[in-house]
């Protein structure tokens, strides 16, 4: 599904320069469900970001697909992106001023999808999730575990073949954290491919593979047995 | 996707109820003063544009160009000229028309009233086709005394439009009554237009007598001369034809060789007398630069006061379209989460940008649907301050509805490009894992920037006002050299064979103490002037030049009742039976006498400094009473009084005594009762000129009615000022709200390190002082050089100096209403306690 191939990425500011990526080899199966686990500052997120076509990297290759899109600019990755790449974030990033219904929905008003199957998709995807008797309240009415779920919706409604989930389960309590998890997890089986960052050993068993990055560096790979 | 911007939008709107109220109200604010002077702009450009072919329309203005001191300068022209230049110019003049405005009593009945009435040559309707609602064109208006009313005339005096055959009867033409046969009724003609015409009489050339000066003279000015081009004829074309003609070939050119003589160059006709044209459209806006004091047809208007209130206009809009921009960057960080999100699900930059001018443009049309509210609110109170009639029907104007919208758009597309570009700036995977806002240090200066701009066109607008009133003010208080107070001016010219015995009834009445006859009153700006010459030889004087004054007529009493001293010599008295100017009993060659009395500017002009040095000497003159000659002895020197407005320099003037030539009376009274005066007086009036209508005025109205258009502009410019700086500070509220709120933590954390709550305060305050004092330094300096400017065009005008305290008075009003806007919520957020501050962050 993708190949990332001596990546890095540095930061630039004032007068001092960050590695946050070097010289990473990475290469991530169709279905494949992956772990990135690491400490506070490692470069997870930047890795995630990159992978998720948000961040661009500063030397090396990126293939999408087979495709090198390491020079993309940032229209023509909005275009691969959108077609391909779900988002879920620790801070659930939904839009206060949307209801939960809506919230999914905008997910579909950037593919061009008419109304009536927009409406339809959205209807079931809220299903699938557990949502939709909320599908009428503001994200404020409701709680993290419920937030997330919608969020997890709007990643998937819009049939991605790949989510990428930056610590999903980081503002949840251990309960409402497994229920993400196990969400997760049947969107895998069913095909989804699924790259996520966490702190959490024990969601990091989740997946199949986990990568421990450090100080910007592969470190080390677990391939979980089947 | 338009439902959904529409929603977010909406919601925005609601959640910040306060910000959005600021939005809309400040530029519904700019858009209510963009359609008020949007309407008033079009009505005084679009004078005279609806009549037929009005592009081929033009009139001739004369001009005596005068090598010592300032031109006279008139929109009228000889009655020669009209037929000599339409002969002349056959190519390119199609037609031409002289418009001869007289003042006459016109009766019918019992009724009496003064009128305007216009003899108009009998190509009129070939030059002004108007609508007739009776009668037309081709039959109504043929041969002498054939009259055209207005509808409203007609309502007037009959009560009904349809009356062709009636008859009005003309009061004291050659002391005759004439009655006129009504031929035909027009349309009243719409507000925008120079034209004045309520009652058309045909023009019968052969009435006037062959010397006469108002029809058969090539220099003296008293006709209105319209021509209409042949198509494809432009002015300058008609113009070039004409100065070749009266250079080259007029018959009055040779009449001017006294001047094209002297002198070692060889000059021109026009380089003495110009004949300009100017489009018929331009007149309205235009004319007052050929106009002179002596006026047109209708008042005119005023080019600059247009530009002024375009320009105000303008401001007013950038205000509050700052406004907008800096509480949208301001509050971009609520919004950074959603744009971020929504660039995740794959919206590109144009669409956010797009989303973000749309919902620009969304607030603008709910602030121009209200703006469009307030207009039908305010438009009669604007209508009564501008004395017009200006109507706002939307739907039935679709060019100013499209401008509307398109102005809308404009102000949309202005204040919500550059939201609109920052906000889809942001890169999503910064701000959707840091919880930042994505603010940058650039855009809070270039916020600040902004706010100085706003400020600085506020406190130039307020500057400008504060001017402005001085001026007036000053104007209006200046000495006019006469005491003004309890002073009626009746007008006399139609009792001019009976003033002796009017004037004893009048002073028998209890409350009247003096009455007293002169040619003009204050405030009456006739125009008489003609060639003086010193008999005397005096010191540095060589020759006995011949100069021009202006001259009026006074009675005896005159300066008495208006308290004018003498400062050298005496004032006319029945005691000297020479005083008074009088046609020689049995004509002869000898030259006749009489005395004079001169303001202080002709005793200047005579090369005299001190006033008892002019008592006693003689002026010749030999165009005041027909063309008797007068040596005329100066027995009195007065100070320099105001007899016109003192938008005006004063005058060199002489005063003489020539009871042929009085029109008014000046009767000062002394009583509260006016109801009872006014009766009192009307009552001798009507004993003593049956059937005339009595014209009787305050001289104080009269006075106060010269600086209306002032004050008027005045008054409009203030207000449109005070709406500015509302929004500015409405505008300054938002902001810093805003920038209270964000700060909450770091006010926080200042209050645990022991900060108190007026700490705080002033640290707000000083933030936002800062743009406010830099402002005034920037709109100083702008408004000091643009009112200097401004003020130049006044003969009498406040010291300059005036404008220091006036910059200082407004920078520190400013100020202050910029604590008040802060203060408030500074004050709240300072309070607020530290802990729960630092929690929400």
């Amino acid at each position: 599904m993708l190949k990332l191939h001596n990546l890095s990425r540095t930061y630039q500011s004032d007068e001092v320069e960050t590695m946050a990526l070097n010289n990473v080899n990475i290469e991530i199966k169709q279905g494949e469900f992956v772990a990135i686990m690491g400490p506070s500052g490692c470069g997870k997120s930047t890795l995630l970001n990159i992978i998720g076509m948000l961040d661009s990297p500063t030397s090396g290759d990126y293939l999408f697909q087979e495709e090198n899109i390491a020079g993309y600019n940032e229209s023509k990755l909005a275009i691969i992106r959108k077609h391909n790449i779900g988002f879920i974030f620790q801070s659930f990033n939904l839009i206060d001023e949307l209801t939960v219904a809506e919230n999914i929905e905008l997910a579909l008003l950037y593919h061009k999808v008419p109304a009536a199957e927009r409406k339809a998709r959205v209807a079931k995807v809220m299903d699938k999730v557990g949502i939709a008797h909320r599908a009428n309240h503001m994200p404020s009415q409701l709680s993290g575990g419920q937030q997330q779920r919608v969020a997890v919706a709007r990643a998937v409604v819009g049939n991605q073949s790949m989510i990428l989930a930056d610590e999903p389960t980081g503002n949840l309590d251990s309960a409402h954290g497994q229920e993400v998890m196990e969400m997760l997890q049947a969107l895998n089986e069913e095909g989804t491919t699924i790259v996520m960052v966490t702190h959490s050993p024990s969601h990091a068993d989740y997946a199949k593979r986990t990568i421990n990055l450090f100080d910007g560096q592969v470190i080390t790979q677990n391939i979980k047995a089947a | 996707m338009w439902r959904n911007y529409l929603t977010i939008a909406w919601r925005n709107i609601i959640k910040n109820g306060v910000f959005s109220a600021i939005n809309i109200f400040g530029l519904a604010v700019g858009l209510m003063s963009c359609i008020l002077i949007m309407l008033f702009v079009r009505e005084e450009s679009g004078f005279d544009r609806w009549l037929k072919d009005s592009d081929r329309l033009v009139r001739m203005h004369t001009a005596y160009i005068k090598a010592d001191g300032p031109s006279f300068l008139t929109v009228r022209s000889a009655g020669m000229m009209m037929p000599a230049v339409r002969d002349y110019a056959k190519n390119e003049i199609e037609d031409g028309v002289r418009l001869i405005p007289f003042g006459m009593t016109v009766r019918k009945g019992e009724d009496a009233f003064d009128e305007t009435l216009t003899m108009a040559d009998g190509s009129f309707f070939n030059i002004f086709d108007l609508p007739f609602v009776h009668g037309d064109a081709n039959s109504s208006f043929t041969k002498p005394l054939d009259t055209i009313i207005s509808e409203k005339m007609a309502l007037k005096y009959f009560g009904r439009t349809d009356v062709i055959g009636e008859t009005l009867t003309l009061c004291c033409l050659r002391d005759n009554t004439v009655p006129m046969t009504i031929s035909g009724v027009i349309k009243d003609l719409p507000q925008a237009t120079h034209l004045d015409l309520d009652i058309l009489v045909y023009l019968q050339p052969e009435i006037f007598a062959e010397n006469d000066s108002v029809l058969n003279t090539w220099t003296s000015v008293n006709v209105y001369t319209y021509f209409k081009m042949r198509p494809g004829v432009s002015v300058a074309q008609l113009q070039e034809r004409l100065t070749y003609w009266v250079n080259n070939e007029s018959q009055f050119r040779d009449s001017m060789s006294d001047f094209s003589s002297d002198g070692a160059e060889k000059k021109q006709a026009s380089d003495f007398m110009q004949h300009k044209l100017m489009a018929v459209p331009d007149l309205h806006l235009q004319a007052r630069k050929d106009a002179g004091n002596m006026g047109d047809l209708s008042p005119m208007g005023d080019q600059k006061m247009i530009s002024t209130f375009v320009i105000v206009a303008v401001l007013i809009l950038l205000i509050a379209c700052i406004n907008f921009m800096n509480l949208a960057t301001a509050r971009a960080s609520q919004r950074a989460r959603e744009v971020a999100m929504r660039k995740v699900l794959g919206a590109s930059r144009g669409q956010v940008a797009l989303q973000f001018l749309a919902e620009a443009v969304a607030i603008v049309m709910i602030s121009l649907l209200f703006a469009l509210v307030a207009v039908e609110l305010v438009l009669p109170l604007y209508n009564q301050a501008l004395g017009r009639e200006l109507t706002f029907e939307l739907f039935n104007d679709l060019p100013m509805l499209f401008s509307l919208l398109a102005v809308a758009l404009l102000v949309g597309l202005g204040a919500g490009l550059y939201p609109a570009l920052y906000l889809s700036r942001y890169l999503p995977g910064h701000i959707l894992k840091s919880n930042k806002s994505g603010e940058s240090g650039a855009t809070a200066k270039l916020r600040t920037a902004l706010v100085v701009i706003q400020f600085a066109t506020s406190i130039g607008l307020v500057i400008s006002t504060a001017v402005v009133f001085s001026q007036t003010n000053f104007v209006k208080s200046i000495d006019v050299g006469y005491v003004s107070d309890n002073k009626l001016i009746l007008n006399v010219g139609v009792a001019r064979n009976n003033l002796e015995s009017l004037k004893q009834q009048l002073v028998n009445l209890p409350e009247i103490s003096s009455v007293v006859y002169s040619s003009e009153a204050p405030t009456q700006d006739n125009e008489n002037s003609t060639f003086f010459k010193l008999m005397e030889n005096i010191d540095g004087q060589t020759a006995n030049e011949g100069q021009i004054f202006n001259y009026h007529n006074v009675g005896y009493g005159f300066f008495e009742a208006y308290e004018v001293n003498p400062i050298a010599g005496r004032l006319f008295s029945q005691n000297h039976g020479a005083d008074k100017l009088a046609a020689p009993q049995q004509a002869n060659e000898q030259v006749n006498h009489a005395s004079v009395v001169i303001n202080q500017s002709a005793l200047k002009k005579l090369g005299l400094n001190d006033p008892q040095q002019a008592i006693g000497l003689t002026l010749f003159s030999q165009n005041i009473l027909q063309d008797y000659p007068f040596e005329l002895k100066i027995v009195g020197v007065i100070p320099d009084i105001y007899f016109r407005s003192v938008k005006f320099d004063v005058r060199p003037s002489i005063y003489m005594l020539n009871p042929q030539r009085f029109r008014v009376a000046s009767l000062s009274f002394k009583t509260d009762d006016i109801p009872k005066l006014l009766k009192d007086i009307e009552e001798v009036w009507k004993n003593n000129v049956p059937m005339q209508p009595i014209n009787l005025s305050f001289l104080s109205g009269m006075m106060a009615a010269q600086y209306e258009s002032e004050v008027t502009e005045a008054k409009l410019f203030s207000a449109f000022s005070v709406l500015a700086i509302l929004v500015a500070c409405l505008g300054l509220y938002g902001l810093a709200a805003f920038t209270a709120e964000r700060r909450t933590k770091e006010i926080g954390i200042r209050k645990i390190m022991g900060a108190r709550v007026q700490d705080i305060v002033t640290l707000l305050i000083w933030q936002f002082s800062k743009p406010v004092l830099i402002a005034n330094l920037i709109a100083w300096p702008i408004s000091i050089y643009a009112m200097t400017y401004w003020l130049q065009s006044f003969p009498y005008r406040i010291d300059l100096l005036w404008l220091l305290p006036i910059c200082l008075v407004t920078g520190a009003l400013t100020l202050l209403i910029a604590w008040l806007t802060v203060g408030g919520n500074a004050a709240k957020v300072a309070r607020a306690n530290p802990i729960k501050a630092l929690r929400t962050e």
